[in-house]
């Protein structure tokens, strides 16, 4: 059970996302809170897989968002969203390799092969490294 | 059986498009390859991806006789492209094919038994570090071996080229299996001579069932080919297979057609395919 800090939590509606037409993979995830009040008496919803989502550290946003610019060259007017995936900016192997070292190097963190993996937008890879970073915090590193 | 065996390649610097050019070789793909290719913001990698979808429509098309309008590619979970109308047109036990794209190529490469890979690279100089520093970032997907061998290899360009050929190969195989970027890619082991004669060791057992070829195209660009036994397949790609089982000799027999060398194609060359005319040079 993950613990949940009051100020950051925030429902997700069910996503799908409607102007995704491709069927180059997707991860459509299903997020639903698992939360119980104790004092307002709302149930608790179980639901055999769930995911807790805060809105992403700005900072921690910022930086990834610098990191990738680096990384692919991007010209200063190109958008980036915290859905734009790395492969849409012209990210190969070997640069999605580099933006996850680069990553380790700017926040101090190791993440492991598997992660990196599922590393596919900008906001993946700031909700890691803020995960990360909290775990090394309360390992007392 | 020799036909299900293709290698084609475009040199896309030599294409610069109008927009109405890029319309209207868009308008060729089905419409709901359209979102795929248009989701790329530098214009760059739009060429890439649409070049990349007129060879595997063309190559299809070529090579199957399938209708341009009746072909379905699709792709599973992770991403890697096949056929899904062969039957009934396919004489091939399973006809499937992979692209690659990178600098200034965009090739395909196609089966008729064995899964293919396939992977091009453009030795790209690292900008902001040294080549010992970039080639560190990737330290974890070689092999002691290997990683001897990169690092031992000479001057910086020797080590840099030398990173790239095995990057190359081991992308190949996991693009050849369907599975996306693999953890323990360092099991994954390149042995050759002299580049020729490249075999693979995983977990230090010589995998009999595969081949690969690497060749060096023109401006620093190196490309790779891999053909293994569909057993091999990952994950959902390997529902795409027809057939899995294959007596010795059978799969020997797939495993052994000829690698031809690639063949150059233009953008007009394709066009004109996907309009159904017969000109497309061998």
């Amino acid at each position: 059970m993950a613990s949940v800090s009051t100020s950051c939590l925030r429902f997700q509606p069910l996503l799908w996302q409607s102007n995704n037409t491709c069927q180059a993979a997707q991860r459509t995830s299903l997020k639903l809170v698992s939360v119980s009040w104790a004092k307002s008496g709302f149930p608790s919803l179980r639901a055999t897989r769930f995911r807790v989502s805060c809105a992403a550290n700005p900072l921690t946003m910022q930086k990834v968002c610098d990191i990738v610019r680096k990384q692919l060259v991007l010209s200063p007017e190109t958008q980036l969203t915290p859905e734009t995936k790395f492969s849409e900016l012209g990210a190969d192997s070997l640069d999605t390799v580099e933006i996850v070292m680069g990553l380790e190097e700017e926040f101090d963190i190791n993440v492991e092969e598997e992660s990196s993996q599922n590393i596919t937008t900008v906001k993946d890879a700031a909700d890691l490294i803020d995960k990360l970073v909290q775990k090394k915090a309360e390992a007392g590193a | 059986m020799e036909r299900g065996v293709q290698r084609w390649i475009v040199d896309i610097s030599k294409w610069e498009p109008s927009p109405h050019d890029f319309s209207f070789a868009l308008s060729l793909l089905p419409q709901h390859e359209h979102s795929s290719v248009i989701r790329f913001v530098k214009m760059e990698d739009r060429k890439r991806a649409l070049v990349s979808r007129l060879l595997q429509y063309a190559l299809v098309h070529q090579v199957l006789g399938i209708p341009y309008d009746e072909i379905v590619i699709k792709r599973k979970l992770e991403g890697k492209p096949y056929l899904e109308c062969a039957k009934g047109y396919s004489k091939f036990p399973n006809f499937n094919f992979n692209v690659s794209h990178h600098g200034d190529f965009v090739a395909i490469a196609s089966e008729p038994v064995c899964i293919v890979g396939l992977d091009i690279v453009c030795c790209v100089k690292p900008q902001k570090e040294t080549v010992p520093e970039f080639i560190h970032n990737f330290a974890s997907y070689f092999s002691r071996l290997e990683w001897d061998n990169i690092i031992n290899s000479g001057t910086s360009d020797e080590i840099l080229v030398e990173f790239y050929r095995y990057w190359c190969l081991k992308e190949a195989y996991v693009k050849a299996i369907g599975s996306g970027l693999v953890n323990g890619l360092d099991r994954v082991e390149f042995h050759h001579t002299n580049w020729t004669n490249i075999f693979v060791k995983i977990d230090g057992k010589p995998m009999k069932e595969w081949r690969f070829w690497l060749f060096e195209l023109q401006k620093q660009h190196w490309v790779s080919v891999a053909r293994g036994h569909p057993k091999a397949a990952a994950g959902s790609y390997k529902t795409t297979m027809s057939q899995l089982e294959f007596d010795e000799e059978e799969y020997h027999k797939g495993l052994g057609l000829p690698n031809v060398t690639f063949v150059a194609q233009t953008l007009e060359q394709l066009i004109l395919v996907s309009h159904d005319a017969d000109e497309m040079v061998e």
